[in-house]
């Protein structure tokens, strides 16, 4: 992947730069296939037919090239899509690379088209992302009593570990008053709960053949995309369907997992996902990170990476960069941030927890 | 009396929805028209401090969900005082949903700073007379 952040190379040039790279670790040249994700390369860089595009740009126009969109969880739709290819026999490899190029507009332009994968009635009433992320906040606070300090440490923790991750957007530590006291963005979520915006792209290459390490299950769930037709507002059912298909399907359960990546494009996110992960039981989520369960170190190190808060969310780069960060820690390749671990367990986030993504990584002994 | 407000009823699982939506979210079937009150409790609020291009800042915005069984976005004049579970009343003005929980007067002084001009004004308070005439008497408090 890419280091992220504020990139002045083209979106085509960075994916290159991350499909290079993991074709090379690999030690493949020509995949059976090219999987790209992006979210809004059209509106973003005025580019479009990004299969075709990015083949040419790769030097692999002539090999099957598909496009995935699933919003902000695109990269891991582009993951499922070639392990689909190949557990089917019709591939017996594939190239996945997703990316975006964001830092170039100004913010609010940036934030409007990322808005678009809200409903349309609810983005009439100028509901963003961080708006409908603040109703979620709240009402979690009230229900599931995520108290504010708990939530602002998430933050916390994340950039202490983005310090350590050569590939992160942020690599400041920040303290806790910081981040409580960071200008209000959408009450009573601020500014430094909230992930950046940022430039940036992951690849990783996918073989049927025995590798260092296997996809032992991949689950996707769903969730209306209007937030006024859900009756709770503090969990996501996307996760909880999705984490259930994947279990299913690796046939082991979240107590296996050593390490996780979890979508916090908010930092409330990461609790919520941490529980409809199952990887805490509900209502345990802010109690384990107050005690540093899930800093590098703890029982249970999430977002090593330093997550979407501290990596950055280069959108349809994000679901990818995760998978290649367990990889890295399954093999022991995360210099810095290395953590003891067999299974890892990756969450994406697509829109608003519409179109979730749970993914079970595992060491080959 | 109070205000309804129009919606939709799945025929298959009685779930409904406001607005009215022309096919249930969770079944391939045609919904039915059908009226709810227009008063419920808040499920959730935010206050945006920088809104898209268009809205004014800071902007309120609430989910409501009404008795009849709906979850509605609203935007509010403002959140001092608003809780969860506050119950509140939900107008249609210009097609926008408003959450209001205030005394009458608080209501009466929305209701002047969200119409227009004045000649709008003396429409929308001839209107809403006439409405009140019509219903047997004006809309009142809860």
């Amino acid at each position: 992947m890419t280091r992220f952040g504020k990139r002045d190379e083209s979106l085509p040039d960075l994916m290159t730069e991350a499909a290079l790279a993991a074709l090379a670790d690999a030690g493949i040249e020509r995949p059976d296939a090219l999987i790209v994700a992006a979210m809004n390369p059209e509106e973003f860089t005025g580019e479009g037919n990004y299969g075709s595009l990015i083949g040419t740009h790769l030097g692999l126009s002539q090999v099957p090239a598909l496009r995935v969109e699933t919003a902000t969880s695109s990269g891991m739709a582009a993951v499922y899509t070639a392990f689909a290819t190949l557990a089917a026999g019709i591939h017996r490899s594939a190239l996945v690379v997703g990316g975006e190029k964001m830092t170039h507009l100004p913010t609010p332009r940036v934030s409007e088209i990322i808005g678009r994968s809200i409903d349309p009635h609810e983005r009439s009433y100028g509901s963003t992302m961080p708006a409908l992320a603040g109703l979620i906040t709240r009402a979690a606070m009230h229900r599931r009593g995520f108290a504010l300090k708990e939530i602002s440490l998430v933050a916390v923790k994340n950039h202490a570990h983005g310090v350590r991750n050569p590939y992160a957007h942020f690599r400041e530590a920040v303290t806790l008053e910081a981040v409580m006291e960071s200008r209000m963005v959408a009450d009573p979520l601020r500014l430094f709960h909230c992930c950046p915006i940022s430039d940036g792209a992951a690849a990783l290459v996918l073989t049927a053949e025995p590798a260092a390490v296997r996809i032992a299950g991949i689950g996707q769930g769903m969730e209306s995309i209007a937030v006024r037709y859900r009756w709770d507002l503090t969990s996501f059912r996307a996760t909880q369907a999705a984490a259930e298909v994947a279990y299913r399907m690796a046939g082991f359960g979240p107590e296996r997992v050593d390490v996780a990546e979890l979508h916090d494009a908010f930092a409330p996110f990461e609790l919520i996902s941490l529980e409809d992960t199952g990887l805490v039981p509900a209502g345990k989520g802010g109690r384990a990170t107050v005690d540093g369960e899930t800093t590098v170190g703890g029982r249970l190190p999430v977002n090593p990476s330093g997550g979407l808060k501290a990596r950055g969310h280069p959108l349809a780069a994000t679901g990818i960069a995760q998978v290649v960060e367990l990889v890295w820690q399954l093999r022991g390749l995360a210099e810095g941030r290395q953590v003891e671990a067999r299974v890892g367990l990756a969450q994406s986030i697509g829109g608003l927890a519409t179109n979730n993504w749970v993914t079970l990584l595992e060491a080959r002994r | 009396m109070q205000d309804l407000l129009a919606a939709s009823r799945c025929p298959r699982c009685r779930r409904v929805v406001a607005p009215p939506a022309r096919i249930c979210p969770d079944h391939p079937v045609a919904m039915e028209p059908h009226l709810i009150p227009a008063v419920g409790e808040v499920v959730s609020f935010t206050t945006l401090h920088s809104p898209p291009e268009g809205f004014r800042s800071p902007l309120h915005i609430a989910i409501v969900e009404l008795d009849g069984g709906a979850r509605l976005f609203c935007h509010g004049e403002e959140t001092r005082g608003v809780k969860i579970g506050s119950r509140v009343s939900v107008e249609d003005v210009n097609s926008i949903f408003y959450f209001s929980h205030m005394g009458f007067a608080d209501r009466a002084r929305l209701f002047w700073r969200r119409t227009g001009y004045r000649g709008e004004k003396v429409a929308a308070i001839g209107k809403s007379f006439v409405k009140g005439f019509w219903k047997g008497r004006s809309r009142g408090e809860r």
